[in-house]
């Protein structure tokens, strides 16, 4: 029963998900939905890494460098979608550096580092500036070409980028199930709930949590690299912007830390409340959805919207069918 | 750089870093009582700024009788922050973090809304002279900055140090529960605490809009900065504080002297970070002492 | 040579003298029990012998490798398991997946095939009981069901030598029953155990040897019936034995 009731209200999500381009949206929203997609698949990121009991104030830096080293790719004349993947792995080795603090930080202390951490990449992008363009940015960054397979436009507030960004996200939504599903997703919990009982069965704490920082600063990043190309600026204040530390948090722990769905439903609803409803009448208070959520959640709500729902979704590795 | 210069350089950065005293004990302060940190301190403080900016355009008064109005100015939002910090989840260091960081992102938002994210300083001409001293020549608004915040911070050590408060306050960050079994009303200790550390932010933040441009998302660097002398100095010890900010203040002046004001907030945070990693014990690790 | 070896062994926790300079010698396929009134340092030195404590001073050897210094990962993996006193199991996880761990990241005896680390925990599982269990969270057990997961997670790494802490205490006596049966077999099947009990009857039916400790120091050592006997013991814990 329980798996009907998902399966059909997937089918209704993503009749809903493909129906805006094709009923002829006006490119504006276009572009809004196709920015609160890229929204959900940092939140579901940033998801990833709490998954393993990490928690980041600085995925902007994760997000930067990706926008940065696909940017400069695609600049140096690497076709773009090869940039993004570089940029993808820029933004994983930085992740996985400031990861390597986790052997001796944890909790709020490791979220202050990756702050630190995010200041710190802002802080060189401004100042170097035969690389980054300093504080003015890059311009001029090409947009995506269409695929010989797949003939769409892929620039802001076109159709193409839309499915592009809805590919995206579903792509990361299911490689987040299968981790969770896998070896990695059972060290990850493990490490995340008792890192101490987690080692004395065996598992080396600090290589999963480097991968962990890796894997979801990798996508942040492939995040980040399709960003400056629907944008096609990049600029320091722009993508290291704490907008994208803040928000994916924010997203990830109101729809409900470690779930599949809730960080990607609720990074759609926050950000669409916010620059439908919000933004056009008191543009100054449109950020407010998020404060808010952040206070609703800390105070009011452990477990997130998920945290709601009649019962909990059923961990991924129960014992009964396997 | 000369000698001259240096010497300058260093005194005008140990008198800034008397502000940075000041405004580390009010961060410290909240978390020595409630075991929380205050993302939003640095908000706080620039909207101190802002107030004290807003009264000193309408009224024309000196810059230094606006640093009590901004202060009570804030009491309100004290008694709010004690509110929602009482409400905490475990473990407290990351839920206050998570919380304020939403709280830091309201405060910007506001100031956004009254103040449209335009530049701001209190450009006052009774700041603006300088003073000889030896060879050096030292900038009044400064002295004058600095001399408010080493009385602030005087008032405070003797408050906490000699007074039935202090000692109450005290206790309560040593061991909560001790404190209440002996009697210590630990609510009215936590209550006085938080309006007293935003009321001083609120009036750092005057002193530090005569020194610097305001900008509504100026707060964080001020956080981090606070967040840098508590690790070095540990939890409520005063004098410590007093030696780290000066040392911070010099540090800074040095780094602007030598690569310019852009490399600022970049030396703030990898000061950050490697304190954090030398220092991998929390913040708390410095109240055992 | 003894399988496990501890020599001058202290641990200081500030002021607090816990251990004072014990050495102990586990031989191998033996029970060995460690007896000893609260808080005379039995759980600090199973944390000591399981890495989760460095001693102040002295040395630990296992199977004549010295890992004194190693973290508890490296000691799991050279094949000593523990239980803890009070059960810490990953609470929100199901007790498959508790199981599960170990199975899959341990390094000798390992499967390579999903299904077999599968079979091998419900296997686990079954010998203590806990197979219509598997799919409750941790946190759901009774106090008797987490003991057992404790054991099924210790046993999960495939453990050459197991530390078990007062795995009895708590338990009717029926569950008392359970345990001494269970050290029986686990020793049949050549596992070697160190284990506390509070009750030194249950120790009594199985152990092969006895060591006592008292405020930190090896009172008593040798077997079971001689360190009953002793009466220095006997003073220590007359009537002691019911609180267990
Ligand atoms: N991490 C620690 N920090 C400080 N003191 C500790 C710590 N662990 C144990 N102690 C102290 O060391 C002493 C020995 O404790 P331990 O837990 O080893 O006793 P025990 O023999 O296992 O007792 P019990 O029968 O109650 O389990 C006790 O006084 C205890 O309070
Ligand atoms: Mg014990």
């Amino acid at each position: 029963m329980r798996r009907l009731t998902w399966i059909g209200a997937g089918l209704v999500a993503a009749a809903l998900l493909l129906l805006p381009p094709l009923s002829g949206f006006h490119p504006y929203y276009l572009y809004l939905v196709s920015t609160a997609l890229l929204f959900g698949t940092l939140a579901t990121a940033w998801n990833l890494l709490a998954y393993a009991g990490q928690i980041s104030f600085g995925h902007a830096a994760f997000f930067g460098l990706g926008a940065y080293g696909a940017a400069l790719a695609s600049l140096g004349r690497f076709s773009p979608w090869w940039a993004i993947v570089l940029g993808g792995l820029l933004g994983a080795g930085g992740a996985g550096v400031i990861g390597l603090a986790s052997a001796r930080l944890q909790g709020a202390y490791l979220a202050l580092a990756t702050l630190a951490y995010a200041e710190i990449w802002r802080g060189i992008a401004h100042n170097w500036s035969e690389v980054s363009g300093g504080g003015a940015g890059l311009i001029g960054i090409p947009p995506l070409p269409p695929l010989p397979w797949l003939p769409l436009d892929f620039t802001r507030g076109r159709a193409g980028s839309y499915y592009l960004s809805l590919a995206f996200l579903l792509v990361v939504l299911a490689l987040f199930a299968g981790i969770l599903h896998s070896r990695l997703g059972l060290a990850f919990a493990a490490v995340r709930e008792e890192e101490e009982r987690a080692s004395l069965l065996g598992v080396h704490p600090l290589p999963w949590k480097i991968l962990a920082f890796a894997l979801s600063g990798f996508f942040s990043a492939l995040a980040g690299g399709l960003y400056v190309h629907m944008v096609r600026v990049v600029e320091p204040d722009l993508v290291f912007s704490r907008y994208f530390s803040i928000l994916p948090l924010v997203m990830a722990t109101f729809g409900g830390l470690h779930t599949l769905l809730g960080p990607a439903t609720a990074a759609l609803g926050l950000y669409l409340v916010s620059e439908l409803l919000l933004q056009p009448y008191v543009p100054v208070f449109h950020q407010l959805p998020y404060g808010l959520a952040l206070i609703v959640v800390v105070l009011y709500l452990p477990g997130g919207l998920a945290g709601l729902l009649p019962s909990p979704r059923p961990s991924p590795h129960r014992g009964e069918g396997r | 750089m000369s000698l001259t210069t240096l010497a300058q350089t260093l005194a005008s950065g140990a008198l800034l870093g008397c502000f940075y005293t000041l405004m580390a004990l009010a961060f410290s302060m909240v978390l020595s009582v409630t075991r929380a940190l205050n993302l939003a301190h640095g908000d706080l403080i620039i909207l101190g700024g802002y107030l004290g900016y807003w009264f000193w355009s309408g009224s024309g008064l000196h810059p230094l009788l606006l640093v009590p109005v901004a202060g009570a100015a804030l009491l309100p939002l004290a008694l709010l922050w004690q509110w929602l910090f009482n409400r905490l989840p475990e473990p407290k260091e990351l839920s206050s973090l998570v919380l304020t960081f939403g709280l830091s992102l309201l405060l910007q938002n506001i100031m956004l809304a009254l103040w449209r994210g335009e530049y701001r300083l209190i450009a006052s001409e009774s700041l603006t002279g300088s003073i000889r001293l030896g060879g050096l020549r030292l900038n009044q608004g400064r002295l004058i900055v600095a001399a408010a915040a080493l009385a602030a911070v005087g008032g405070l050590y003797l408050a906490l140090t000699r007074t039935r408060w202090g000692r109450a306050v005290r206790a309560t960050s040593l061991d909560r529960e001790a404190a209440a079994l002996l009697g210590i009303n630990v609510d009215q200790a936590t209550r006085t605490t938080f309006l007293l550390a935003l009321a001083l932010s609120g009036g750092a933040g005057v002193l530090f809009a005569t020194l610097h441009y305001l900008y509504p998302a100026g707060g964080i660097e001020l956080t981090l900065l606070a967040i840098v002398l508590t690790i070095w100095a540990g939890v409520g010890r005063l004098r410590s504080v007093l030696v780290a900010g000066v040392l911070l203040g010099v540090i800074e002046a040095l780094t602007v002297a030598w690569s310019g004001p852009r490399w600022r907030e970049l030396v703030v945070a990898l000061l950050l970070l490697a304190s954090l990693l030398a220092r991998s014990g929390g913040l708390a690790g410095g109240r055992s002492h | 040579m003894a399988l496990l070896e501890g020599r001058g062994l202290s641990m200081a926790f500030g002021g607090l003298l816990a251990l004072r300079g014990v050495d102990i010698a586990v031989e191998e396929h033996q029970v060995v029990g460690l007896l000893g009134p609260n808080g005379s340092g039995k759980t600090t030195l199973f944390n000591i012998l399981s890495g989760l404590l460095r001693p102040t001073a002295g040395q630990v050897w296992f199977h004549g490798t010295r890992m004194t210094d190693l973290p508890p990962w490296k000691i799991s993996r050279l094949g000593i398991g523990r239980t803890f006193q009070i059960p810490r199991p990953f609470a929100h996880s199901t007790v498959f997946d508790n199981v599960l761990v170990g199975v899959t990241f341990r390094p000798r005896h390992r499967y390579h095939c999903p299904q077999d680390r599968r079979r091998e925990t419900e296997r686990l599982l079954g010998i203590v009981g806990l197979a219509e269990k598997a799919a409750a969270n941790a946190n759901e057990l009774s106090l008797g069901e987490r003991k057992r997961l404790e054991l099924a997670m210790a046993l999960s790494t495939r453990p050459t030598l197991l530390l078990l802490d007062e795995l009895a205490s708590g338990l009717s006596p029926k569950g008392r029953e359970e345990v001494i049966r269970f050290y029986a077999r686990l020793k049949e099947r050549g596992l070697t155990i160190f284990a506390i009990e509070h009750s030194f009857r249950v120790l009594a039916q199985v152990a092969d040897r006895l060591l006592v400790l008292d405020q930190g120091t090896i009172v008593a050592d040798g077997r079971p019936a001689q360190v009953l006997g002793s009466p220095r013991v006997v003073e220590a814990y007359l009537g002691e034995d019911d609180h267990g």
